[in-house]
């Protein structure tokens, strides 16, 4: 048994608490040796400048080590007031009842490890266990309240308050997913999550240390170029002109994105990484939506072009100011309704996380597009061909859209419908495990960060994966598909498949939905996958 | 007289500590949503579906089965449900005592009845026995079963799960002081309530105790009785202090969380009462540069 105890937090920065070896494994073929990767050495400069002696890694990298004594004064009495914020009303209005919950009731009955993903995928490292996170948690503000009464260690504030301990829990917040399964499991229906999402609440809100590529790379740039790609207005349109016409080029038939159109029913918004990564994706939306006949539009305005909101995953109020930008775009142009494409944080930070941020006119409804596309199927407005899509395909379940929202079914509607040879993952549903990108992870690309997320976080999904395609996995003549609706997932499967090797090994692709649906559709003679036309 | 007025004072505190932590959560301002699937209620329930799965979802009447949001709190209530599914070991030790303390509710609650069935002049006991009556036999026989049922499992469930804390290692990394205490304090009070079954197992003294409560009269019990009442008192007076109040914690989880799903619809009253919160919410909380502005990049 991992003897690490949450007190340890605060040993020597030259301890390393946890390093990956003894993973949990995977099934074949990457049960063989040399299928899988090796670690990459942590450099030296980056152990002198951020935290590594958590686990070697380094996912937070604005938190940096005070330089002197001062600082880390400095550094520990803004934590400490941070801490309270977190338990005021005045200060963190939206999440306290939650938060208290959590933190208050807790019965340390472990249930939450069996359900955690990075717990189990990391062989049961004791540092990953959702409870250390949340107990270590507890024990410094215990420790910090009742500062050397014996009351302190009665009830658990063992913990000696340093900024060794602080950096290393400002990494662990970076080490959850925010997926929820925890959640889902707990007697008393608390949630660590929520206890994960405050510290980095706390770090960004009063250290004013969030991950680069979340907050001055993502949430900032967005509210000042309106994407968190960096892409301007002008910069969107003309990706929009590049789409149309490359569709042309393919397809042999002219379809137009209708910008900024006053008073259309529906707002479509993407996530604009899909402009960049996954172009095909908001092509394909544009198709369905023209062909069936939808009245709808896309906005050019600032926030109204890119449905990301990467503030619901560290800072509450980067999160309400991009929510607000997203509403006033579409206010600005009169729709009816805000439909969000094929993005799981931003279904549910634009229909259920900001929902109580808004009234009046900028309380616009919000919905997932995947009712829609399920209508569009059930209707017949469009001839489908699931013959077209007959090889394995599987369904990542989004935590956002599945377990935070509770949209289920729609998307399996429509596999079934195309979708010859779907098959599940086991679980899936509101049990399903996360990509391992959730929570922020597939946009940090800082350092060695990634490698931990392929290793570790992403490793559940990976292992489903291979199972749900156990039977064609070794034959590579058959393309297997995971369906994955939403854009970080994919951003985490494309990572994941490239660092394993499965799409150059065995031929496993990944995608959206709507991108099957187009390919099965009876119009057009050629196929909408290009990897499709090798085979 | 002392007795009495202690077992008073714990009765009101328990009531009155309780309901001062509800209304500590009641408090909160409106929490931002951060619910959980499957929610109760929800047509979607049985695979965790919500409103969200149809197109247009705000022009459609809200279809919530309150028979099934009932069913799923008793199921939690009662059983336990949640622990069963996914720590079944657990289950095995929590459960009993639980289940324990439920009864020795429902054996307080028969305790009262006997008292006041007495005190209308009608005794549960004869002098070769239980009463002939049967009102009064049956009052007398479910108080006996009850009453050993639930200071048995409540003994047996605390002793497992302090035994389980202890040897378990991944449980005693994580267990503080006080929470051995609390499990102990439990034990204690249930073996001293052992203890005075043994020497009165028709719970003729207990039912005593309550009577001379409602008159308003001095409590007379023997040395274990005594021992016992004072415990379980001092228990009562401590448990809405403690995380042991999850009785409240769990109600706010669920209903206030994971479950409330509740849409701010245009014009509704939710939307009225969001409306409050936005205007007065301070703005000025958060130390970062970035928290202070409310610049979304729009002149």
């Amino acid at each position: 048994m991992d003897k690490l105890k949450p007190h340890d937090m605060s040993r020597p920065p030259a301890e390393q608490l946890a390093s990956l070896d003894h993973l949990m494994p995977l099934p074949p073929p990457y049960d063989k040796q040399d299928m899988e990767p090796g670690l990459k050495p942590v450099k030296d400069t980056w152990r002198e400048t951020y935290c590594t002696s958590l686990d070697g890694f380094v996912g937070n990298d604005n938190l940096k080590r005070p330089g002197s004594k001062s600082e880390e004064e400095e550094f520990i009495n803004k934590f400490l007031s941070g801490l309270d914020k977190l338990f005021a009303r005045e200060t963190n209005s939206g999440f306290l009842t939650p938060f208290n919950l959590a933190f208050e009731y807790c019965a340390r009955c472990g249930v939450c490890s069996e359900a955690c993903h990075v717990f189990q995928a990391s062989g049961g490292k004791e540092v990953y266990r959702p409870l250390f996170r949340s107990d270590t948690l507890r024990r410094l503000y215990k420790s910090y309240k009742k500062q050397g009464r014996p009351a302190a260690r009665f009830t658990g504030g063992s913990v000696g308050i340093n900024a060794e301990a602080l950096l290393r829990l400002g990494e662990l917040a970076y080490r959850c997913n925010l997926c929820r399964r925890c959640a889902q499991t707990c007697p008393l229906g608390l949630d660590n999550s929520v206890i994960a999402r405050e510290i980095r609440a706390l770090f960004s809100m009063e250290m004013g240390m969030a991950p680069t590529l979340l907050h001055e790379r993502g949430t900032v740039l967005q509210l000042k170029t309106g994407s968190s790609t960096g892409m301007n207005k002008n910069a969107f349109l003309d990706n929009i002109e590049f789409i149309e016409e490359d569709l042309y080029e393919r397809l042999g038939k002219k379809y137009k994105f209708p910008i900024d159109k006053k008073g259309a029913d529906i707002l479509l918004i993407h996530n604009a990484g899909e402009f960049l990564s996954w172009p095909d994706n908001p092509a394909a939306f544009a198709i369905l939506f023209t062909e069936a006949g939808l009245d709808w539009t896309m906005s050019s305005e600032l926030a109204g072009y890119d449905a990301v909101n990467y503030g619901i995953w560290y800072d509450d109020a980067q999160a309400r100011k991009i929510s607000l930008a997203q509403r006033r775009a579409a206010r600005e142009l009169g729709v009816r309704r805000i439909v969000i494409g094929e993005c799981g944080h931003a279904h549910r930070a634009a229909a259920v996380s900001s929902d109580r941020l808004a009234v009046g006119e900028d309380n616009i409804p919000r919905e997932s597009s995947f009712p829609i596309l399920q209508d569009i199927v059930r209707s017949g407005a469009i001839k489908f061909d699931p013959l077209r899509n007959n090889f394995p395909v599987t369904l990542h379940d989004p935590c956002n859209i599945v377990r935070s929202m509770g949209v289920v079914m729609p998307q399996r509607q429509i596999l079934r419908a195309l979708c010859p040879q779907f098959r599940e993952m086991a679980p899936h549903g509101v049990n399903n495990y996360c990509c391992g990108g959730g929570g922020g992870f597939a946009v940090m690309r800082n350092m060695n960060f990634p490698e931990w997320e392929m290793k570790v976080s992403a490793r559940m999904k990976f292992k489903q994966i291979l199972e749900a395609f156990q039977d064609k996995i070794e034959d590579p003549t058959i393309p297997k598909y995971i369906c994955a609706p939403c854009s970080n997932c994919k951003g985490a499967f494309r990572d994941m498949l490239n660092y394993y090797q499965a799409t150059a090994r065995f031929n496993v692709q990944y995608g959206g939905i709507v991108e099957l649906m187009v390919n099965a559709m009876a119009m057009f003679d050629r196929p909408y996958f290009e990897w499709l036309e090798e085979f | 007289m002392l007795l009495a007025v202690f077992m008073y004072t714990a009765v009101t505190a328990f009531v009155v500590f309780s309901l001062g932590k509800a209304r500590q959560y009641a408090r909160h301002p409106l929490a931002n949503r951060w619910e959980l699937y499957p929610v109760p209620g929800e047509p979607g329930v049985s695979y965790g579906g919500s409103y969200y799965e149809e197109a247009e979802w705000w022009t459609r009447p809200r279809q919530i089965s309150r028979a099934g949001q009932y069913g799923a709190v008793l199921q939690e209530m009662l059983f336990m449900k949640s622990l069963f599914v996914n720590q079944r070991k657990f289950w095995w030790f929590s459960y009993p005592m639980h289940l324990g303390i439920y009864l020795l509710g429902l054996f307080t609650l028969l305790l009262l009845a006997g008292a006041v069935t007495e005190m209308f002049g009608m005794p549960l006991t004869a002098s070769d026995g239980v009463s002939s009556h049967t009102w009064a036999a049956l009052v007398y026989w479910a108080t006996a079963v009850a009453g050993f049922a639930g200071i048995f499992l409540t003994t047996c469930g605390s002793a497992a799960l302090l035994i389980n804390r202890v040897a378990d290692g991944t449980l005693r990394k994580y267990t503080t002081g006080a929470e051995y205490f609390n499990l102990f304090f439990i034990l204690a009070a249930a073996v001293s309530g052992l203890v005075a079954w043994s020497t009165d197992p028709g719970f003729n003294y207990n039912r005593g105790v309550v009577a001379a409560m409602l008159a308003f009269a001095p409590v007379r019990a023997g040395l274990p009785l005594t021992v016992h009442l004072v415990l379980f008192g001092a228990l009562l007076i401590y448990i809405p202090r403690t995380k042991m109040s999850h009785y409240i914690g769990k109600y706010f989880a669920y209903h206030k969380v994971l479950w409330d799903n509740e849409p701010n619809l245009k014009g509704s009253a939710l939307e009225r009462i969001v409306e409050k919160n936005l205007v007065n919410r301070p703005r000025d909380g958060w130390s970062s540069p970035h928290t202070k502005s409310t610049e979304t990049g729009k002149s």
